[in-house]
C-alpha cells in the first residue's frame, strides 16, 4: 500500500486540509449549538404541545448522534467513511427487508448481504471494474437463489423485492462509498449530504410558505409544487457555490455544470423522498421504523441520499473522473 | 402471477425495546445467526460439562408448531432443552420466560431476545390477549415453544401442580404437545446457587399429546 493510500484511508491529520470541510464542520457544529435556543424560542412563543416539544426535543437529540456519525467517518479517513456507507446500505436494507416481507426469503436477503460485502471490499479495495461487475452478478445470483425453495409461486415478487433492494441499497448507496477513493472526498461527500438535507428542509418551508398545488397527492400529501420548486431554486446555487470550491479550475467548474449539478442533487434527492413515500404508502405504513426517536427509521432519513448517489457520482465522473490517480486494487495488487 | 403475499415483519412499528419485549418480535438473519450460534456455543456446554444426553429425540415432530413442555427446577432447563433439539429447529424455537426476571431491564430483555429468542410471559398480568397473541404466533409461524406448566421453578426439585397456562394455550388448536423431564437441572443448578455443577442432565422425551379434546372454552373467557 502506497503511503499516499494509507494517508488517504487513516490520514485523520489531513481531515481539514479542505477549507470547505472546515466551513462545512463548523456550519454542522453550529447548527447543533444554536437548535436548543431555537426549539425553546419555537416552543415558548408558539401554542406547541408538550407532545409536540417531546419531539421536536427528540429530533435533536437523535441529530447530535446522526451528525457525529456522519462527520467522525469522515474526518477520520477514508476507510471509516466507507465502512460507514457499508452500515448505512446494511441498515437500510434491512428496514426495506422487514417491511416488505423480504427478510423472510432468506437465501435472497442472504445474497444480497453477500452483494454488499462484496461491493464494500471492491470499493476498499478500489477496484471499481469488480465494482460495476458486482450488479450484474448478484442480480444473476439472486435470480438462482430465488429458484432454491422450488415454489414458482411468489417468485417473481421475491426476485423482484431482492434485486431492487440491491441497486437501490447496495449499487446506488456504493456510489457514496466510491467518491471515497478520490484524495479530496471529505468535502465532497459533507457537500453533497449537507445539500441534501437542506434540500429537504427548503422543499419543507416552502411548501408551508408558498404551497398551494398538491404535487402529488396519492403519494405524499403534504408535497407541494412549490415547495419543490423552492427547493430546486435555494439549493441549487447554494450547491454550485459550494461545487466552485471543491472542483476549482476543473472541466466542472463552469457555472452551468455546476448549476447542472445543484439542479440534478435537488430534484433527484426529492425523487428519492417521494420514492421511499411510494414504497410506504404501497405497504400502508407511516414510518419504515423506529430506530431514531423523532425521526422514525434510517431510511425514512436517508431516502433522499439514495438516488443521489448514483446521479452525482456520475455526473461527476463524466466531467472530472473520481480517484484519479489514486491506487487501485489496494488489498489484491 | 400470484397475488402479493409478502407481508411487512409483525413487529413492525416498535422500537427496539418494545420489539425484544414483545410477542410479535420477528428474527431477521443476523438474530438468526446469534440464535444458532448461542445454542450450538450451550450443545457444547451441557456436552462437556454436563454429558447431557437425549432420550427420545426421534420422538419430536419434524417441523412445527409444537410445544415442548417440562419439569421446571433450574435456569438450565430452557437452556438445556433448546441445545436437545436439532439445528433446522432452533431459529423456530422460542423458550417461554418470565417477563419479570428475563425482560425487566434493556440489558436482560435484549440478551433473552437476540441470544436465546426467549418470548416474555408476564405472571402477573397474563390475560387472554397475551395467550391469543402467543397462540397465533405458534400457528402462524409454526413456532416451537418450550413452555414450563408448572410457572415457575420448584425449590425443591419435585413437581408442582401444573398452572392453567399450556392447556389455555393449545385448546382448540391441533398444535402437539411432547411432554420432556428433564433430570439432573436441579442438581447442577438449584435456584438458590449461583453457578452450575458439573453435574450430568439427561432430557427424556416422551410421546406426543394431542390437545384436540380439550374444549376452548376458558382462554375465550
Amino acid at each position: 500500500m502506497s503511503q499516499v493510500t494509507r494517508e488517504r484511508l487513516f490520514g485523520f491529520r489531513h481531515a481539514f486540509d479542505d477549507r470547505v470541510t472546515v466551513v462545512l464542520t463548523l456550519t454542522a457544529l453550529s447548527l447543533l449549538l444554536l437548535a436548543p435556543l431555537l426549539i425553546v424560542i419555537v416552543t415558548r412563543t408558539g401554542n406547541s404541545s408538550s407532545e409536540k416539544e417531546k419531539e421536536l426535543w427528540d429530533r435533536y437529540r437523535s441529530w447530535i448522534w446522526l451528525a457525529l456519525c456522519i462527520l467522525l467517518p469522515i474526518l477520520a479517513g477514508a476507510f471509516w467513511t466507507i465502512l460507514a456507507v457499508a452500515t448505512l446500505s446494511f441498515l437500510c436494507y434491512r428496514e426495506y427487508a422487514r417491511i416488505t416481507g423480504l427478510f423472510r426469503e432468506r437465501t435472497i436477503s442472504l445474497i444480497v448481504v453477500v452483494g454488499i460485502l462484496l461491493l464494500t471490499f471492491s470499493i476498499l479495495d478500489n477496484w471499481y471494474r469488480l465494482f460495476v461487475a458486482l450488479f450484474p452478478l448478484t442480480v444473476a445470483l439472486i435470480a438462482i437463489g430465488g429458484l432454491m425453495p422450488d415454489q414458482p409461486k411468489g417468485y417473481i415478487q421475491r426476485v423482484g423485492l431482492g434485486v431492487l433492494g440491491f441497486a437501490l441499497f447496495g449499487s446506488a448507496l456504493g456510489n457514496l462509498g466510491n467518491m471515497a477513493n478520490d484524495w479530496n472526498y471529505r468535502p465532497i461527500l459533507l457537500l453533497i449530504i449537507f445539500a441534501v438535507e437542506l434540500n429537504d428542509i427548503f422543499a419543507y418551508i416552502c411548501g408551508h410558505l408558498f404551497g398551494h398545488r398538491k404535487f402529488v397527492p396519492n403519494t405524499s400529501p403534504n408535497k407541494t409544487v412549490g415547495g419543490a420548486l423552492g427547493a430546486i431554486v435555494l439549493t441549487t446555487p447554494l450547491f454550485a457555490v459550494g461545487a466552485h470550491f471543491v472542483w476549482s479550475s476543473t472541466a466542472l467548474d463552469t457555472p452551468v455544470r455546476l448549476l447542472g449539478l445543484g439542479i440534478i442533487l435537488s430534484i433527484v434527492g426529492q425523487f428519492g423522498d417521494l420514492m421511499l413515500s411510494s414504497i410506504k404508502r404501497d405497504l400502508g405504513l407511516k414510518d419504515t421504523s423506529k430506530l431514531i426517536p423523532g425521526h422514525g427509521g434510517i431510511l425514512d432519513r436517508f431516502d433522499s441520499l439514495i438516488l443521489v448517489a448514483p446521479a452525482v457520482f456520475h455526473y461527476v465522473n463524466y466531467f472530472v473522473g473520481f480517484a484519479v490517480g489514486q491506487q487501485q486494487q489496494i488489498f489484491i495488487g | 402471477m400470484q397475488p402479493w403475499n409478502l407481508q411487512p415483519a409483525h413487529d413492525t412499528g416498535l422500537t427496539p425495546n418494545e420489539r425484544f419485549r414483545s410477542v410479535r418480535r420477528e428474527s431477521g438473519l443476523l438474530e438468526s445467526l446469534a440464535h444458532q450460534v448461542c445454542f450450538s456455543l450451550l450443545r457444547t456446554y451441557f456436552a462437556v460439562a454436563h454429558r447431557l444426553s437425549i432420550v427420545g429425540r426421534d420422538k419430536l415432530p419434524a417441523h412445527g408448531p409444537f410445544v415442548l413442555a417440562a419439569n421446571h427446577c433450574s435456569h438450565l432447563d430452557a437452556l438445556a432443552l433448546g441445545a436437545s433439539l436439532p439445528p433446522h429447529h432452533r431459529d423456530r424455537a422460542f423458550p417461554i420466560a418470565a417477563g419479570d426476571v428475563f425482560f425487566q431491564t434493556k440489558m436482560t430483555s435484549t440478551f433473552s431476545a437476540i441470544m436465546l429468542n426467549a418470548l416474555p410471559m408476564w405472571r402477573k398480568n397474563c390475560g387472554p390477549h397475551a395467550l391469543a397473541d402467543l397462540r397465533r404466533k405458534l400457528q402462524e409461524e409454526k413456532a416451537i415453544f418450550i413452555i414450563f406448566p408448572e410457572g415457575g421453578r420448584s425449590r425443591n426439585g419435585s413437581m408442582m401442580r401444573f398452572k392453567h397456562g399450556l392447556g389455555m394455550l393449545v385448546a382448540g388448536t391441533d398444535v402437539p404437545v411432547v411432554p420432556c423431564g428433564l433430570v439432573g437441572t436441579f442438581e447442577a443448578l438449584p435456584p438458590e446457587r449461583g453457578f452450575p455443577r458439573p453435574v450430568s442432565i439427561k432430557v427424556l422425551v416422551g410421546d406426543i399429546q394431542r390437545p384436540h379434546r380439550l374444549i376452548a372454552g376458558r382462554c375465550e373467557r
